[in-house]
């Protein structure tokens, strides 16, 4: 083997790094600052069933969460759905069309529950629950709830998401000096603390989960409004089966 | 008339930290991806398979406040640097890119445990980086095996051998 001699080493390498560092850089850039794709909340397409969870089932006794919960349809209704969202969850934003058509369809069939799951990784998503829970305490939580969620791609890269949360709270007619008064108040706080301690006691650890009378529905069925209301009228038809005469 | 070509051994490419910084920039592009749809929230398509948002969302997507897609933006440069450098014939940067890949390919492993035992949902944009990480190690795995059994390494030299 001859003996090699060190020579200077080339800026080419040094070149190549740095402009691979600024194309990633730029590219980082664009993407973080590209208008928000319409059909991008619907790219996700149900093709396969994701293993089951260890957090399939609620067990029945964690901690009840906000009390009343946030609720549609009927309180007393035999199927009960409870689904635990961030408002800065994009699979959240996807599916609110999906739960806000189930609530359409079976109306006072069902109990219907939100609970806040503000994920920490979310920096605006508590700050968006309070401000939706401080528009329920006026009665339009869902009006707001729809509008943070629709307008997700809106708040979360904006640096004032506060004045666009007051800007929608006065879109859906609230008396914004109470609104402001509550966001700032310990009740709409608790609220999603109370929410918050149910969902981690219940071991929901990504969102959305939903649960069909306590039990986890599959997240690509969530996006399916056909398989959903297959789960739903099975356990209408279970809860409408006359009870078994008692030996 | 043949096609081969004499190179100085001085100037010749090896070709594994070629390959692997090739590999190292997929690595880094789905990461920068990754890491800017979680800062946008917005959602990750996924026509393979489902589950991409549910893994984005889950606990485990984060240490701290700090996306684990961008620690990983951050190896795959750095891996990237190291290979290129290496094939630029750099001294010890092939073996801090055996340590760096070994630690990638370490946590890939885990992230790809939790994907399938504990959220129950698979991302595909994150197995693309889990077998990026993954392939880089095998490619430093190879090229070790196959320098073990060539030449050794010049005493006046500070490189290790790297397999062509």
């Amino acid at each position: 083997m001859s003996k090699k001699k060190e020579k200077p080493k080339s800026n080419l390498p040094m070149l190549i790094i740095a402009g691979v560092l600024l194309v990633a850089m730029i590219g980082g850039w664009y993407l973080l600052t590209r208008p928000a794709s319409p059909t991008a909340s619907n790219a996700n397409k149900a093709n396969s069933a994701p293993a089951a969870k260890k957090n399939a089932t609620i067990p029945p006794n964690a901690p009840k969460g906000a009390q009343p919960p946030t609720q549609a349809g009927s309180p007393t209704a035999a199927v009960v759905l409870e689904e635990f969202a961030d408002f800065q969850c994009g699979s959240c934003a996807a599916v609110n069309p999906t739960m806000n058509e189930i609530k359409s369809i079976y109306g006072s069939k069902i109990n219907f529950i939100f609970r806040n799951y503000p994920l920490s990784m979310h920096d605006k998503a508590y700050d968006a629950a309070v401000a939706a829970e401080a528009a329920g305490m006026q009665g339009k939580f869902w009006d707001m709830q729809n509008l943070i969620f629709t307008n997700q791609a809106v708040w979360t890269r904006s640096d004032t998401h506060k004045q666009a949360f007051k800007e929608y709270a006065q879109k859906i007619g609230l008396d914004i000096a109470r609104w402001e008064n509550d966001t700032l108040g310990i009740a709409a706080k608790s609220r999603v603390d109370e929410d918050l301690k149910r969902g981690r006691a219940i071991g929901v650890d990504s969102t959305p989960s939903l649960y069909i009378n306590g039990n986890l529905v599959p997240f690509n069925e969530m996006r399916n409004i056909q398989s959903m209301r297959a789960m739903i009228d099975a356990e209408l038809a279970k809860a409408s089966q006359p009870a078994e005469p008692q030996q | 008339m043949t096609d081969d070509v004499e190179i100085d051994d001085d100037v010749k490419m090896p070709r594994i930290p070629i390959a692997a910084s090739l590999v190292a920039l997929v690595g880094l592009a789905d990461s920068v991806y990754l890491t800017a749809s979680h800062y946008t929230a917005e959602p990750v398509p996924c026509s393979l398979i489902e589950g991409c948002e549910k893994v984005l969302n889950s606990e485990f997507a984060v240490i701290g406040d700090v996306p684990i897609a961008a620690l990983g933006a951050l190896a795959y440069f750095a891996a990237f640097s190291l290979a290129l450098l290496t094939a630029f014939h750099y001294p010890r940067t092939w073996q801090l890119f055996g340590l760096l890949t070994a630690a990638m390919a370490a946590a890939s492993l885990w992230l790809i445990y939790l994907q399938v035992f504990v959220i129950g949902a698979i991302c595909q944009f994150c197995m693309i980086s889990a077998l990026s990480s993954i392939t880089l190690f095998v490619l430093f795995a190879v090229s070790y095996f196959l320098s073990r059994g060539k030449k050794p390494v010049s005493a006046e030299s500070d490189e290790t051998a790297v397999a062509n």
